[in-house]
């Protein structure tokens, strides 16, 4: 069979189209088009005496980014990872980062912990899963990067095989080379010198060391962070990571001060932190110098407005029922007018959880009560039980009404 | 003035009680103590923590359930079940005792208590966690554990858990039904 001049010709083309296809697949996957924000400079390893100086730079940073709320379990030894991460694909399991040379980061050159901070590419050219925040680390300079490593190459070795994770795939991590071609910012931190040294200190504790977007900014149907809605509120493992811009913040009742007492306290009038920003509270920020703390608050409430007053609502009709369930099973603790009791249970006049846009935290927390919580300086709020089983849904959502209505600044319904 | 009050009806050891008016803030101990003269149920810490204050409310759904009285309203129990602590043994009709239930009695014969101020809410405590394992018995290794989880929130300040815990495993191992294996 003898093909036209044009078949031929649409076959080359196809043909064509295909092996540049497959090329540019393979160019993706080998990391070509994306650029490493790490400079060559760390191809040279640290020497030992100037590892052994980084080391409480690097204790503080670790902290302020956070590093244990995941890579140490619950009762487990530090940085030996196996923390779990439900996702509806299947599990991911949180790495051992120990210096352990077989299980951890123990035989990682400083140029292989910098890729995987700042890449999201481990050593072998792994890719990292962005459970590892590497989109905000990013943002993190080289030389607090070397810090961490030279901290965490101090610790004790544990080990101890972090459990694999249970994706049906086996390839799912390759397909993180396209995501980070969506995902991935070309630049790492950028001063922004209109803004002074304080705003951008506390922009990059913010964006980098505390990434605070992985949680605060909601995603986009890929699960990158949408640029366009930075820290505007997200829901995540069930609960809404609240609104953190400065708007959000002021109708929650902080203004910088109180936003900096309350992220190394864990709570205020605002209320107790709840759900993960407890642990992030109990692992990172209560170690913040108070400049830093300070420096956070302020980025966060740049040009914020006043910090909202609640007017106290009145009891109506439609909120009768809810202040009766509320004088029932609530009021031994908080208190018949919302005041709480010191170190039992935090106040609900001011408590930002009933400001809240949704009522879903407030939903969940009296469904399903809240652990005792230990915060810093002693202070310590008991466990509240849940009342799932002692109030019907209606009961609880009346509740919810009568709450955010008469100390939320929402109108009765 | 007068302190806004409601009418309520309840049920308290197997006997109605109203309609009674009642304040609609007053915790439910208060009305057990100054309303119906039930001064067993005992005022620890006046903040949840202590359990000395726990009644049972018979729940139809959820079966016997712990509350802690000190803080929680009496008019969340209005048209529910109540067993206190003056519910639990067997009387005759002029009210005077005919026998004890086997918790009491097994406190009594460990010498679980002391000052004796916890044991109305260790009475109850226990009572409701016998009558959940007849409806779900557990294993044999089980016992202590699941001893140690269910009475872990009363606390006793003379620190006798260890009789209490002997008396109470002594209970579960001698009542039929409650172990399995």
């Amino acid at each position: 069979m003898r093909l036209s001049r044009r078949m031929r010709l649409g076959l080359l083309a196809v043909g064509l189209v295909c092996v540049i296809g497959a090329a540019g697949v393979l160019a993706v996957l080998f990391g070509v088009f994306q650029p490493s924000v790490v400079s060559d400079a760390v191809n040279q390893p640290l020497t030992p005496a100037e590892m052994a100086q980084l080391v409480p730079r690097g204790r503080y940073l670790t902290l302020a980014a956070d590093c244990a709320a995941c890579h140490t379990a619950p009762g487990g030894a530090p940085y030996a990872g196996g923390l779990g991460f439900a996702l509806p694909v299947g599990t991911l399991y949180a790495t051992n980062i120990s210096p352990d040379p077989t299980y951890g980061i123990g035989q990682w050159s400083r140029a292989d912990f910098q890729h995987a901070m700042r890449d999201g590419i481990g050593p072998g050219h792994s890719y990292l899963f962005p459970a590892m925040p590497y989109v905000s680390y990013r943002q993190m300079s080289e030389g607090d990067v070397d810090a961490v490593y030279a901290y965490l190459m101090t610790r004790q070795p544990i080990h101890q095989a972090s459990p694999r994770d249970s994706f049906p795939l086996p390839y799912m991590r390759l397909g993180m080379a396209f995501w980070n071609l969506i995902n991935l910012p070309s630049r790492g931190f950028v001063t922004d010198a209109a803004l002074s040294p304080t705003i951008n200190r506390g922009r990059y504790l913010v964006d980098a060391l505390g990434h605070c977007g992985e949680c605060h900014t909601p995603r986009d149907i890929s699960m990158g962070m949408i640029p366009g809605r930075y820290l505007q509120g997200a829901t995540i493992e069930g609960v809404d990571a609240p609104d953190i811009t400065p708007a959000g913040l002021a109708r929650l009742g902080f203004d910088a001060p109180t936003l900096a007492q309350f992220m190394r306290a864990g709570l205020g009038p605002q209320g107790v932190t709840t759900f993960s920003m407890y642990e992030v509270i109990e692992h990172s920020t209560r170690y913040l110098t108070p400049a830093d703390a300070e420096a956070m608050a302020d980025y966060l409430m740049q040009g914020a407005p006043p910090p909202v007053v609640v007017t106290v609502g009145a009891v109506t009709p439609g909120t009768e029922h809810g202040r009766q369930s509320y004088v029932a099973v609530c009021a031994g603790c908080h208190g018949l007018n919302g005041v709480g009791v010191p170190h039992v249970a935090p106040a609900m006049r001011t408590n930002a959880t009933l400001r809240l846009p949704s009522d879903r935290n407030l939903m969940r927390i009296m469904s399903d009560g809240l652990p005792a919580q230990s915060f810093p300086d002693g202070e310590a709020m008991q466990p509240m039980p849940g009342f799932a089983h002692l109030l019907t849904h209606q009961e609880l959502v009346d509740l919810a009404a009568y709450l955010r209505s008469t100390w939320g600044g929402h109108p009765p319904h | 003035m007068t302190i806004p009050h409601r009418p309520m009806s309840l049920t308290v050891n197997g006997k109605p009680v109203g309609p009674i008016d009642v304040p609609n803030d007053m915790m439910m101990l208060d009305f057990l103590h100054d309303y119906l003269n039930l001064t067993g149920s005992r005022f620890g810490c006046g903040q949840g923590i202590c359990h000395a204050c726990t009644i049972i409310l018979d729940d139809p759904v959820e079966g016997a359930v712990e509350m802690r009285t000190c803080v929680t309203g009496a008019h969340f129990f209005a048209e529910k079940r109540v067993r206190t602590i003056e519910g639990h043994a067997t009387r005759d009709a002029k009210g005077d005792i005919l026998q004890l239930t086997p918790v009491q009695q097994a406190f009594i014969e460990h010498f679980a208590f002391q000052c004796g101020y916890c044991t109305p809410g260790f009475v109850t405590g226990t009572q409701v966690l016998i009558e959940r394992l007849r409806k779900t018995p557990i294993a044999r290794a089980d016992v202590e554990k699941t001893i140690e989880q269910a009475l872990a929130p009363h606390i006793c300040r003379c620190t006798g858990y260890v009789r209490y815990y002997e008396a109470i495993r002594a209970v579960i191992l001698s009542t039929p039904g409650l172990v399995s294996g």
